[in-house]
């Protein structure tokens, strides 16, 4: 299932508990009880996932930071994003929402 | 990224407002109640029962924590909620046994459905998980085993062999075979036991010790012991925190919380041999 399209924006589920420990993302979701844990990279890509960054730009700064090709950080972007989403940790930044933690 | 199976969290509360639970009493208290004042992990709670039955079978179950405090935390037992048109901070319904309960951050709670010793002990414990976070602390399935003044905490789903290796210990006491408070108090992660234990008995070791490490059961022919990096501490914790809110601000709470005992405790992967043996191998 593809649920990123070219220049879909997305931003946190604002339901979700996460914080930072040691370097890696850990996210809480209080609907189904569990435990998400993102590498280092996918901590790096959670981290600027603001709802207005589209994917090309985090891809960007991942090959910058990491010596990866621009292409494979922006194919890499996409998968993590897909699957961010069909776990609904991220959603649609123009998702109406009435309330948030962040 | 895998996910992990952890139960629910809870909010932040304070417990000001006597004024209110004045109120409470007029509006709420019965002449027939009977009241019995309890502490489990210094959290202080005050039943109000007005079913005979129900009260006597309470005091016998939780003697050994019963305890007058300063203002506890009403918890009435009734057959309807009377909210007044107040919304609880924190509810929670298991409609298989039609109990339920609300809570307000005022001081007080109401108990639906718990006219047998089993549901007004889920029901307490469901309470407890959401008043022990502005506490900095949390309930985990996990036995206590108390040595040499410090706590250790075996920890696993059920039939993990948590009452199995509590009645191994070799020496000290069983704060609780099944589910252990935990809290931060003063900088010091510290145990305490609980009347919750497997098997639906009811334990009396109401008191407390240091936390020396948490430990994450697995049932091995060698005894091995394995130090946990706190991601990993904190993904075994997670996965056996009780906890039932469906808030995200009580979720990020109880996230706050329990990462925080992963990074300042010790956490440790335990296999162990059904005999007394893996003792040996916990860490002074």
């Amino acid at each position: 299932m593809s649920t990123t399209t070219n220049g879909a924006l997305w931003r946190k589920n604002p339901i979700l508990a996460w914080r930072e420990i040691d370097a890696e993302i850990v996210i809480v979701s209080p609907n189904d009880s569990v435990l998400h844990e993102l590498n280092e990279t996918g901590s790096f890509v959670w981290k600027r996932l603001d709802g207005r960054r589209p994917a090309a730009e985090i891809a960007s700064s991942l090959a910058a930071e990491y010596d990866v090709r621009e292409e494979d950080a922006l194919r890499d972007t996409e998968t993590l994003l897909d699957e961010l989403a069909s776990r609904r940790l991220v959603i649609p930044a123009d998702t109406g929402t009435t309330r948030g933690i962040e | 990224m895998e996910p992990r199976v952890t139960p629910a969290y809870s909010r932040n509360h304070s417990h000001r407002v006597k004024a209110f639970l004045n109120t409470s009493h007029a509006t709420l208290g019965q002449s027939s109640d009977q009241q019995l004042e309890l502490s489990i992990g210094r959290v202080s709670l005050r039943l109000h029962v007005s079913d005979a039955k129900t009260f006597s079978e309470a005091r016998a179950r939780y003697h050994g924590f019963a305890a007058s405090q300063k203002e506890p935390f009403a918890v009435y037992l009734r057959n309807a909620f009377s909210t007044n048109g107040r919304t609880p901070e924190f509810a929670y319904e298991f409609e298989a046994q039609k109990a339920a309960l609300q809570a307000f951050s005022s001081g007080e709670s109401q108990f639906v459905g718990a006219n047998n010793p089993y549901t007004l002990d889920c029901l307490l414990r469901i309470l407890l998980t959401w008043m022990l976070l502005p506490r900095a602390g949390f309930l985990l399935h996990a036995a206590t085993v108390v040595r040499d003044g410090r706590a250790y905490l075996l920890t696993g789903k059920s039939g993990a062999g948590k009452s199995t290796v509590a009645s191994l210990a070799p020496e000290g006491s069983v704060l609780t075979d099944e589910l252990s408070l935990v809290r931060r108090e003063d900088g010091v992660w510290r145990a305490y036991g609980t009347p919750f234990w497997g098997e639906f008995r009811a334990g009396d070791s109401n008191t407390s010790a240091p936390i020396a490490g948490i430990f994450r059961l697995v049932q091995a022919e060698e005894n091995k012991i394995a130090p946990l990096r706190p991601v990993e501490f904190l993904r075994a914790m997670i996965g056996n925190v009780l906890f039932f809110s469906q808030q995200s601000a009580d979720s990020q709470r109880l996230l706050e919380i329990v990462s925080q005992a992963a990074q300042e405790l010790r956490g440790y992967s335990l296999e162990f041999r059904k005999d007394r043996s893996f003792w040996e191998v916990l860490p002074a």
